[in-house]
């Protein structure tokens, strides 16, 4: 009887084992294939041309405060985890920092310092990369919200902004990189000219002047009269 | 000789053919094509809302249309807004189809299929140009994106014949 414990318990013990083992070799495979990124499979994302953004009455200098990722993705860098991977050289959020900053510089509305700043804008990254399209292409859109504030009256509003493009797919590795990299610059592209020439900035930009304006004519009627 | 003769048509053809398509200027300035909502009842994700636009977007840029395909909610100058077109639609219904049925039954039994209405206006008064209705059937093994596409390369088709229609003169 104690003999037949024994075995169970022996018999037992090298099924665990065994199962551990499978286990363990499973999960140095997917490490294994969890790509790596390499000089060959990153990819520079630069905005090309700057965005010429829309007249405004009241030209205001905007200062980029804080570039926020809100995406929730563990991988930011990771555009795609397919045929070995493909990264990008930096974080969303600095690219986009440097899109906007970069077309704001060319029209002449970005200010020196925050100090001397008429509106500081706070970006919150939802989604940049990839996204699911229908297989046969690559999906690129870039996704972000912004909370515009002036900072002399403390007064705030939100312009959201999105880009897509839809670029074609590829078989050999070298297109598939050059596609995904078309793609997502496309998509920033797309992006910062919504945001830009947005209806959405203007009404923003316009009802922050008027608050603005009214704020000291509010202070000087508040005053008590010179005598 | 005679071959000589459909030789020199044929390159005459082949020059010809360039030269038209770049003469082909797009009729109107811009076009902004807006987020599809849904109908009650429609059950399709947002995923599928925002794939849909940017392939209408991109067959709207394809199909030469418009000189500029903008995006949603983006400025257009005052000059420009007779020539500019705005696309609003519903997707008014969804069925996922069957794949038992399709598989058995055939003949386009269980079909995936997807019905949209779609308004172009134009800008600047808002008048009606043309009112679109498009009705996509793909195989239910197709994802869901597979049916976005083919419904905005055929509702850029029809938007496309729709408006040529309506800028002829009446006789």
């Amino acid at each position: 009887m104690a003999q037949r414990s024994s075995l169970h318990l022996a018999a037992t013990v090298l099924l665990l084992a065994g199962l551990a083992g499978l286990a363990g070799t499973a999960c140095s495979q997917a490490s294994a294939d969890e790509p790596k990124p390499k000089p060959e499979n990153t990819i520079s994302i630069q905005i090309g041309d700057p965005v010429p953004p829309q007249k405004f009455a009241h030209p205001p200098k905007f200062w980029i405060a804080d570039v926020i990722d809100r995406s929730g993705n563990p991988q930011p860098m990771l555009v795609m985890k397919e045929r070995g991977g493909v990264f990008l050289d930096k974080q969303p959020t600095a690219i986009v920092r440097e899109a906007l900053e970069q077309s704001l510089k060319a029209a002449n509305l970005m200010a020196a310092d925050a100090g001397s700043a008429d509106l500081v804008v706070r970006v919150y990254l939802f989604h940049f990369g990839l996204a699911a399209g229908s297989g046969l292409d690559f999906f690129g859109k870039v996704e972000f919200s912004t909370i515009v504030k002036n900072p002399k009256t403390e007064q705030s509003q939100e312009v959201k902004a999105a880009g897509t493009s839809i670029a074609k797919g590829a078989v050999r590795k070298k297109n598939l990189q050059k596609n995904v990299q078309e793609d997502i610059e496309a998509a920033l592209h797309d992006a910062m000219r919504n945001f830009l020439r947005g209806t959405q900035l203007k009404d923003a930009v316009a009802a922050l002047w008027d608050q603005a304006e009214a704020a000291p004519a509010k202070g000087e009627a508040s005053k008590p009269p010179a005598s | 000789m005679r071959i000589a003769t459909v030789g020199i048509v044929a390159i005459l053809l082949a020059l010809a053919a360039p030269a038209k398509a770049k003469d082909e200027t797009p009729q109107y300035k811009t076009a902004e094509a807006k987020h599809f909502t849904t109908a009650e009842g429609v059950e399709l994700t947002p995923a599928f809302v925002d794939y849909f636009y940017a392939e209408l977007r991109s067959e709207l840029t394809k199909a030469k249309l418009a000189g500029e395909v903008i995006g949603e909610g983006e400025a257009v100058d005052e000059a420009d807004a007779p020539q500019s077109l705005v696309i609003t639609g519903t997707i008014t219904e969804y069925k996922k189809g069957s794949v038992a049925k399709a598989a058995l039954i055939g003949f386009g039994a269980g079909l995936r299929s997807l019905k949209m209405d779609a308004d172009v206006t134009r800008r600047s008064d808002k008048q009606n140009l043309c009112v679109l209705h498009v009705h996509v059937k793909v195989d239910p093994r197709w994802n869901e994106q597979v049916m976005a596409k083919s419904a905005a390369n055929l509702m850029v088709k029809e938007m496309k014949k729709a408006l040529k229609e309506g800028a002829k003169p009446p006789a």
